[in-house]
């Protein structure tokens, strides 16, 4: 990399000292990186900042403000089952999607009959959006659905898949659609760096299991990492899939946040905005934690 | 590889292992496609009542009900949404890419995990905060939604248009700028021809986050602006619709489809 971005040295650029130049070039990068970064610091910082005070009751839609914790205080019943079923969803969900997903993809980079399709399939998976795949696994998972007509099982007997007690529409829904997405991610990776280590590793000697653990894994384990952090903090924070397919009641953390926020009564605000600045410090928990855990992996390796 | 293989594998093992790994790739695949079949098949049903396993009439009661129910016009409002997105959130993407790999910006690794950080929020808290304050400050409630939905795609633009800046040569545009070319138009005429297959990849996943949004077109846009999403939505939580539902979901679901498909073959394309 030379000095790129300074203007061609012709007589005049010659005459500015290398000092001014680099300055020059300094200045085109921070204004350059400016537009995105002004506006995601707005939207993010008066976002998070709007909800906080709104949590904390010092901008309420009706009445004086005053400091308070009531916004967290009057939710805390739910809060904690929310969390918890939250949690729940997306540790399982995530679970599921990290192993499919990897399994996806070390079939398709397979150094033998590797398959091409499954990489197709997956990548086609992911532009379809999350409520669409919630209405999909809906027609399939529901009484009297495609599964229950393939499997010969009458609706009577048919287990509540969709609105029970465990959320099995819910998590598969996430499941379904995240694995693609680790897929992908892990694909990425194995297809440019898994073929060379593991031919090495084969004419070494290694056998296909000691090169799965030796060789792939490793190489395939810090974007698996990322990609199932990343997909626990989405399914986290998303709405539409767990209020198409889940139960009335209780509710996941975004569905609780939303009815709250959407309801007749304007007090309630407070507490949706508690219940949205709870799930953000969760997230930033979860983030905080797998970057950790990312970081000793690299640092293992 | 294969000949090392088959001097160490058994006979025996070696088959088993081949019939373990068809069944395991069979069954990855029905994993994938399984959840679109009854989509397809309700698509086009006019009478499907269990226990049959395809539909006993085919016909286009989905489509008629989808088209009175106005998927016509969201789905004009989802591709101007997608489009929007897609129109504003590449250019800052590329820009913000170019800086991060030029080794000159200050707080490099701070400033690419602020533009990130949108990838980890939940979109509700974002949404339900910025709303009050829209509300306050009477921005329309369109911009408002487009605006949020930039910033929830500058993270996937940006890292696409950094790793392709990364790989990019940039001694075709110091060849271009010693040959007399402007600033300008090496921009136009040199870097952005070369990096054209990354800026389609870019643009496609920003227009995504917006061809797919839910909860912010419903929170930010106050019920103003009806998407596919909306209408799938309201389609699926009421009953005995389910061809409805499954025409609308395809409609969702094809445009972006057909787009992989042709940002796939303008990609590759561009690399030979």
């Amino acid at each position: 990399m030379t000095t790129t971005d300074a203007p061609p040295a012709g007589p005049a650029g010659r005459s500015t000292g290398r000092r001014s130049r680099r300055l020059g070039a300094r200045g085109r990068a921070v204004l350059l990186v400016l537009p995105a970064l002004v506006l995601v610091v707005t939207v993010v910082g008066a976002a998070l900042g709007s909800a906080l005070l709104l949590a904390l009751g010092l901008a309420p839609l009706v009445g004086e403000p005053a400091l308070s914790l009531d916004g967290w205080r009057e939710v805390a019943p739910d809060l904690g089952t929310s969390i918890r079923i939250s949690l729940g969803i997306a540790a399982a969900s995530t679970a599921i999607a990290a192993f499919v997903g990897l399994c996806i993809a070390l079939a398709a980079t397979a150094a033998v009959r590797r398959s091409r399709l499954l990489g197709t399939l997956a990548s086609l998976t992911i532009p379809i959006p999350h409520l669409v795949g919630a209405a999909a696994i809906g027609l399939l998972l529901a009484d009297a659905g495609f599964l229950s007509r393939l499997l010969g099982v009458d609706p009577p007997s048919w287990p509540p898949l969709v609105g029970g007690r465990l959320w099995v529409a819910v998590v598969a829904e996430y499941a379904w659609k995240e694995s693609a997405f680790v897929a992908l991610v892990v694909i990425g990776v194995l297809s440019s760096r898994a073929a060379s280590y593991g031919e090495t590793a084969a004419l070494l000697g290694a056998g296909r299991w000691a090169r799965l653990r030796y060789v792939t894994l490793p190489l395939a384990a810090p974007a698996l990492g990322a990609s199932a952090a990343v997909s626990f903090v989405y399914t986290l924070g998303s709405y539409e899939v767990a209020a198409l397919l889940g139960r009335p009641f209780p509710e996941p953390l975004p569905v609780l946040a939303f009815r709250l926020f959407t309801s007749i009564d304007l007090t309630a605000r407070s507490q949706a905005a508690a219940v949205a600045v709870t799930t953000a410090l969760l997230g930033l928990v979860v983030v905080l934690l797998s970057l950790r855990a990312l970081r000793r992996l690299a640092a293992e390796q | 590889m294969t000949a090392v293989e088959e001097v160490r594998a058994r006979p025996g093992s070696d088959r088993t292992v081949r019939v373990a790994s068809r069944t395991g790739r069979t069954l990855l695949a029905v994993w994938l496609v399984l959840p679109v079949v009854p989509l397809l098949l309700w698509a086009f049903a006019d009478r499907w009542t269990f226990p049959a396993l395809l539909p006993q009439e085919w016909g286009t009661r989905g489509l008629d009900e989808a088209l009175a129910a106005g998927a016509g016009g969201a789905f004009a409002h989802s591709t101007v949404l997608g489009a929007a997105v897609a129109l504003l959130a590449t250019p800052l993407g590329a820009m913000a890419g170019r800086a991060l790999t030029s080794w000159q910006l200050p707080g490099s690794t701070a400033v690419l995990a602020v533009l990130m950080s949108p990838l980890v929020l939940p979109p509700f808290a974002v949404a339900l905060g910025l709303d009050v304050l829209l509300l306050r400050l009477r921005v329309p409630a369109a911009a408002g939604v487009v605006m949020l939905l930039v910033v929830a795609a500058l993270p996937y633009t940006t890292v696409v248009m950094r790793a392709a800046y990364a790989a990019h040569d940039r001694g075709f545009e110091d060849e271009a700028r010693t040959l007399g070319a402007s600033a300008w138009q090496t921009v136009f005429h040199v870097q952005l021809p070369l990096l054209a297959p990354a800026l389609a990849g870019a643009a496609f996943l920003a227009f995504l986050v917006g061809w797919s949004d839910y909860i912010v077109t419903v929170l930010v846009g106050g019920g103003q602006l009806t998407t596919l999403p909306v209408l799938v939505a309201a389609a699926a939580s009421a009953t005995g619709s389910d061809a409805q539902v499954a025409v609308l979901s395809l409609a969702a679901i094809l445009p972006p489809v057909v787009l992989l498909i042709v940002v796939g073959t303008l990609g590759r394309k561009g690399r030979r």
